[in-house]
């Protein structure tokens, strides 16, 4: 009993110095977050998720006391709109000028009087490149997740997203429509795409596909381009026999702009406004892109950051893309609950045939 | 009179706690999810508000939700799906569980105390960790699939993948749920007289008949009792499907997840965990009407 | 005795083979030296290392332990008066309300704890949801173990000890209660043993920052697998083992309950 008490007595000493960051998985480095409890001596405690809707849903499932949330900008656009979100004071946040300039004033929030850019992906392909090589097949185009004559040849090795808005964006852009397009016709053509490619695939998969394709399981993957890079690495450091490389699909892809925006429940604001300036100093923000190869819209950060990144290959266009590919890529708006549900039915159905 | 006074109060003293309490988080939610499938989802999820907020949002009740349920096959899809997929565990279940719990019921006294801990020690895991040791066993990259697709190459067969399949959440179901079979099932083997086996023995009925006739009908009542037990869980889970599952095996459990957790649809989720409790009371009411009846006729 | 046939023999054997061979698997790959956890590759103790200095894990599990604690002495309150005023006075409709919570899927009642907390009571999900949705869904079985015991005993001394005067509380107290005890024991321990291994109401109960260890299992093997799960899988097994075995130690009707 007695310890007991002394448990609960623990828990209330710690909440007082404590940052509830609420973030997609692997998405931040131990390092830096070791450095920001030591520099503030408070405690930092994570908590994940694996998709947006996923976040959107526990948030409007009760989920609070969250400070600071990472989600992508559809997301912070529906959390604007339902007032869940505390206006950032600028004042706090001197390192803000480090931004560049083109990932300011995003869609969802004109103005950032809520959020701020943390670092972006992009949604792409991820593969074992000598099973490809050995293949003979392209590795630049979606036709290789959606083509049976490609699919034929990759049957149960291929994961993809277990998301409904990003395999279904990936099916518009191989169609040719924008991944913001609502037309309920051209939302069935993408259903019946992935409808016709789905017997080849392996499994819908959020996030273990990083490790499927270090292992060597999965050769193919539609994912994001920061677990590529850990698959990537994985590979490389576990001495596999072979190398996943990755790359933008040249029909278009999702770019994800992940912020960080302060809940209204959280109860250290003041400590996440810290965390946000602290995670805008070049060398913090460069640690994410180094550990997880995510693209950075950082312009101090530039000088930290792994020269690697910067000698021209398909990865590494995937990261830091050229202007051209840049205009392939689209950021996901948000739906009203009627899309939603007209999206659900057919999600529902794409598990299920 | 004190004594009866005595006796009323001692009688609330036990029955009102238990009950308040399940009353307050027991009843009460439940009925809030059926008043939940009657209403519209929240712009932002969650649900909207019964009362008029004044600013044109939707309020109030409907009837769009349980419309929307049979707008499409779809979803009745997925049920039957999980009554298939339940029966097959159950199934299986039974056929593994019956030389088990035989075989504990026939041992000797001192030995069925050890042979009933080590059903039940699996339990001793999480059943999270009991499903994820499938994921090792039932790799790619691990000695069974390999030495099966060795063994199916040399035949000239396309390889198998054994995880992320109906095969791999069936494998996970049966073993999640093996023991809830054996436990009821010896209780009731236990209890058969040997000397009904001994009487028929003398009748001149061989092996299989004594079984058949003798032992088979009366432990009927474990049987429904271990299906039971295997059934329902396996029809409102989500997790197997999730981790084991591949590109086809959603399941109601899935479906309900999602709606909480995954799309922001609470009153939909409501609706289909409505229908699903409904499924449930019936199985539950046919189960014991089976075993009236079965009363009855002997 | 009458001999079992060799085939009903093998059978047995072949299921209880099944029952093992995975949790051994479990074990095996905790000492595995690969962090990929796919193929075996060399024997290592870092996986415990790695676990022991885990602060998450650690606080899921001291979250866990408080949550498993406090929830069992409610649900063993709650369920033993259950219990006794199942068997004394047998109202049908309590045995209802104690036993659909228990028979019911687990996500129903998961959901409707859901929507309840954040709709009705306005709850911030944490600690407090977790802990009563765990009283709930643990009376039934506490009840069923009590009155298992109840049932095989011998009403005469009851009514002995009315006879000779005691009052309803004296009975309970001298006579009563001292009998049942060992399955109310039993009993709290199983309810301990069923919160520390809930998963899927936790998942719909749990609020910011209160992981519980089987949570943390779950995003691990979601999202990137570690055989820093075999090794906290491992050390749970050796915990629950323990507690099964004392509670069957501490009453028979631990193990019909249990089924």
């Amino acid at each position: 009993m007695r310890w007991l008490l002394l448990l609960c007595l623990a828990g209330a000493a710690h909440a007082a110095d404590t940052l509830y960051l609420y973030n997609w998985n692997n998405y931040i480095s131990d390092a830096s977050v070791a450095r920001f409890e030591a520099q503030c001596g408070c405690r930092v405690v994570r908590d994940y998720y694996s998709d947006n809707e996923e976040m959107l849903a526990k948030l409007a499932a009760g989920a609070s006391g969250y400070d600071l949330l990472v989600p992508t900008g559809n997301a912070v656009e529906a959390l604007i709109r339902s007032r869940q979100l505390r206006p950032l004071d600028k004042s706090r946040l001197p390192s803000l000028k480090n931004l560049k300039p083109e990932f300011l004033n995003a869609f969802f929030d004109p103005g950032n009087r809520y959020s701020v850019p943390y670092a972006y992906t992009v949604t792409l392909l991820g593969y074992n490149i000598e099973k490809l090589a050995a293949l003979n097949l392209p590795t630049d185009t979606w036709a290789l997740i959606f083509e049976p004559r490609y699919l034929a040849k990759l049957k149960g090795r291929v994961t993809v997203l277990d998301s409904q808005r990003e395999l279904i964006a990936a099916a518009m852009r191989y169609l040719g429509y924008s991944v913001n397009d609502r037309d309920a016709a051209k939302w069935n053509r993408a259903r019946d795409l992935i409808l016709r490619a789905k017997p080849y695939w392996a499994a819908f998969n959020a996030s273990s596909y990083i490790k499927e394709l270090t292992v060597g399981n999965i050769w193919l993957a539609h994912g994001y381009s920061s677990d590529m890079f850990q698959a990537r690495a994985d590979a490389k450091k576990a001495g596999r026999p072979f190398h996943i490389g990755y790359s933008i699909p040249k029909e278009g892809a999702v770019l994800a702009l992940d912020s960080m925006v302060l809940h209204k429940t959280g109860r250290s604001p003041e400590l996440a406004l810290r965390f946000i300036d602290f995670m805008l100093e070049g060398r913090n923000s460069s640690e994410l892109t180094n550990l997880i190869g995510s693209g950075n819209p950082n312009r101090a950060a530039m000088r930290y950051i792994d020269p690697e990144f910067f000698q021209a290959s398909a990865d590494n266009r995937a990261i830091f893309p050229d202007a051209s590919t840049l205009g392939r890529l689209e950021m996901l708006r948000d739906l009203d609950r009627r899309q939603r549900r007209i999206l659900n039915r057919l999600w529902t159905e794409i598990k299920l045939r | 009179m004190a004594s009866q006074r005595g006796e009323r109060l001692t009688r609330l003293g036990a029955t009102a706690p238990p009950t308040l309490f399940l009353l307050a988080f027991f009843l009460v939610p439940a009925l809030i999810v059926v008043l939940a499938s009657f209403q519209f989802p929240g712009e932002f999820g969650g649900l909207a508000p019964l009362a008029d907020p004044g600013d044109g949002r939707e309020h109030g009740l409907t009837l769009e939700n349980i419309q929307f349920f049979f707008s499409d096959f779809l979803f009745t899809e997925i049920f039957l799906r999980s009554f298939v997929v339940a029966a097959e565990s159950t199934l299986i279940c039974l056929v593994m569980a019956y030389p088990v719990a035989w075989l504990i019921a026939k041992s000797p006294k001192q030995h069925r105390d050890f042979l009933v801990l080590l059903v039940i020690l699996p339990f001793a895991s999480n059943f999270l960790i009991r499903v994820y040791a499938w994921m090792i066993i039932l790799g790619p990259q691990a000695a069974l699939a390999r030495t099966l697709n060795g063994v199916l190459g040399a035949f000239g067969f396309e390889p198998v993948s054994l995880l992320f399949s109906p095969f791999a959440v069936l494998v996970g179901m049966v073993y999640v749920h093996l023991p809830f079979m054996i436990l009821p099932l010896y209780t009731n083997l236990e209890k058969h007289d040997p000397l009904l086996l001994d009487a028929a023995q003398d009748l001149g009925a061989n092996a299989w008949q004594r079984f058949w006739r003798v032992t088979w009908p009366l432990s009927l009542p474990g049987v429904f009792a271990g299906s039971a037990l295997v059934f329902i869980p396996v029809l409102g889970m989500f997790a197997i499907p999730d981790i084991l599952g591949g590109t086809r095996d959603m399941l109601i459990g899935n479906l309900i997840k999602d709606q909480f957790l995954g799309v922001r649809d609470w009153p939909f989720g409501a609706t289909l965990s409505i229908v699903l409790t409904l499924c449930v009371l019936a199985l539950a009411g046919l189960a014991a009407w089976a075993g009236k009846a079965r009363r009855t006729h002997a | 005795m009458r001999r079992l046939p060799v085939w009903l023999k093998l059978a047995a054997a072949a299921s209880f083979a099944f029952l093992y061979v995975p949790l051994v698997v479990v074990v095996a790959y905790s000492f595995n030296d690969s962090r990929l956890n796919a193929e075996w590759v060399g024997f290592t103790l870092d996986w415990y290392r790695v676990l022991f200095g885990d602060k998450e894990m650690q606080l899921a599990a001291r979250n866990s332990l408080a949550i498993a604690l406090v929830a069992s002495l409610c649900a063993t309150f709650f369920g033993t008066l259950a219990g006794l005023a199942i068997h004394r006075y047998h109202p049908r409709w309590l045995v209802l309300l104690v036993i659909t919570p228990v028979a019911m899927p687990e996500i129903l009642l998961g959901v409707s704890l859901l929507v309840f907390f954040i709709q009705v009571l306005h709850l911030t999900l944490g600690l407090v949801s977790v802990v009563l949705a765990h009283i709930t869904f643990s009376i039934g079985f506490v009840a069923i173990v009590v009155r298992t015991r109840l049932a095989g005993m011998d009403e005469s001394l009851f009514e002995a000890a009315r006879d000779l005067g005691a009052s309803p509380w004296q009975t309970f107290r001298l006579v009563t209660f001292p009998l049942i005890l060992p399955a109310v024991v039993a009993g709290f321990l199983m309810a301990f043993t069923l919160s520390l291994d809930d998963f899927v109401i936790t998942f719909f109960t749990a609020g910011v920052g209160v992981s519980t260890l089987p949570l943390q299992i779950y995003s691990m093997i979601k999202i990137a697998v570690t055989p820093e799960v075999n090794a906290i899988s491992t050390l749970l097994m050796l915990l629950t083992l323990l507690l099964v075995v004392a509670a069957s130690r501490m009453d028979k009707g631990f193990m019909k309950g249990g089924g």
